[in-house]
């Protein structure tokens, strides 16, 4: 199994040799020490580690300003802030700016091996999890439902979404997940696709009126069926996730952008005759 | 909606926005809303579950927005609305809302929360409720936030 490359920050050589005998018997390697924030910069950018440890004390800054550069560097870099004080104003900035996990000096052996490995947790692993057991359910039930409210057929797509954003041009429902995982759920389309797809549903023809309302209400209770007949599906196959899904958040306008961050999010296509409906699933990993 | 379901929001910003950096925290007008609320530019959404359920909305302009996240990131200057402070103000938001779920739970009522959806842009509606909803406006350091609170 590869092993996970772990750079540490500190200044101290005490911390490295202490780091050095917790990590060695295990599946971490260190990857490289730095002992200022310009070094760890310039090693976070040649060695791209897969976890940072951070001390809050550096020569040349303090582990949150060093912490921030790295996030610039890579937003989704996983850093574990260490510090001699567990100072809660210093857990709200480090959340803020997107540090992953705090641990305590002096170290503890199970303390420290827990955080790397939660923060670690392989990404491949999870993936694999959220999409059969979580995104292949949703995507069933969105098939299924969109017949049998709509009467039409959709060819499903899906893929990991790789941008941190999701572009809206129309409507967007937003549902809440609790349980385990926590996550959201996000229908959308444009407003057009939504008229038809209101339309279908209503049996109303192209010559009757539909009102605004009435089409946004027909999109926000088709999402909340497909949201909550998904999670009662997921609820069904594992008995402990006691997913809950929260009342809908209607968004309406034009060229918006949704951000989740922290989440990994798929995005899934029905492509049908009256266009195309969107989701996009996402869900909290680690924590 | 019930009316003492408001305050645990109202106190959860009291108790928090003090810990990431803001001096004056004040309450401005409260409203009973009905129908799609205009956002002001940003707005973060964080639904309930279990005992109640239902959705809260922070809403606040992009200034309102960079000036929280700048506060809450120790008045590094923040000229644009980007990754980084999008974060915090998602983080925030996430914070108050966990804080109000430790005070509902204190009245006896159980919640849990979804994670927060961060909506930027100009000109959109935000619809948290078919009924009436409770809209606060808080005010830090001068700056107005808006808490749009649906219930039940």
């Amino acid at each position: 199994m590869e092993k996970i490359r772990v750079l540490v920050v500190d200044d101290s050589r005490m911390s490295h040799a202490m780091m050095d005998g917790i990590i060695s018997r295990t599946n971490f390697e260190i990857c490289d020490y730095a002992k200022t924030s310009a070094e760890a910069i310039e090693k976070y950018k040649i060695l791209s580690p897969d976890v940072v440890t951070m001390d809050m004390n550096l020569p040349d800054a303090d582990g949150l300003e060093c912490s921030q550069r790295i996030l610039e560097l890579n937003p989704h870099a996983k850093i574990v802030m260490v510090s001699a004080m567990r100072d809660a104003n210093l857990m709200i900035q480090g959340r803020a700016i997107g540090i992953s996990a705090f641990v305590q000096k002096p170290l503890n052996e199970n303390e420290l091996l827990d955080t790397l490995r939660m923060v670690c947790q392989s990404n491949e692993d999870s993936l694999k999890i959220l999409e059969e057991s979580y995104v292949k359910t949703f995507i069933k039930v969105l098939h299924k439902n969109l017949f049998s409210l709509a009467g039409v057929h959709s060819d499903m797509s899906y893929e990991l979404s790789t941008e941190g954003k999701l572009e809206i041009d129309g409507i967007a429902i937003i549902i809440g997940f609790t349980g385990k995982p926590i996550g959201r759920a996000i229908v959308h389309t444009d407003i057009d696709t939504m008229n038809q797809f209101a339309r279908a549903i209503l049996g109303r023809s192209a010559d009757e009126i539909l009102s605004d309302e009435e089409a946004n209400e027909c999109m926000e209770e088709t999402a909340n069926i497909i949201a909550g007949r998904s999670v009662s599906m997921i609820n069904d196959i594992f008995k402990d996730k006691e997913l809950r899904i929260t009342p809908p958040g209607i968004i309406v306008g034009k060229k918006l952008s949704i951000v989740n961050p922290k989440l990994t999010t798929f995005n899934i296509v029905a492509s049908t005759e009256l266009g195309d409906l969107k989701m996009n699933i996402g869900f909290a990993g680690g924590e | 909606m019930d009316v003492k379901l408001i305050n645990p929001f109202i106190d959860a910003f009291m108790t928090i926005m003090p810990q990431v950096g803001f001096q004056n925290i004040a309450r401005g007008k409260v409203a009973l809303k009905e129908k799609a609320a205009d956002s002001l530019g940003v707005t973060a959404l964080v639904g309930l579950t279990k005992e109640i359920r239902g959705n809260v909305a922070y809403n606040m302009s992009d200034e309102t927005a960079r000036f929280i996240a700048s506060t809450m990131m120790c008045g590094m200057p923040v000229a644009a609305f980007d990754e980084m402070a999008q974060s915090a103000i998602s983080e925030l938001s996430n914070m108050l809302t966990a804080n109000a779920a430790t005070n509902l739970t204190a009245l006896g009522i159980e919640v849990d929360i979804s994670t927060p959806s961060l909506t930027i842009g100009d000109g959109f509606t935000v619809k948290i409720s078919d009924a009436q909803y409770v809209a606060i406006e808080m005010i830090a350091d001068g700056h107005i936030l808006e808490i749009n609170i649906a219930l039940k």
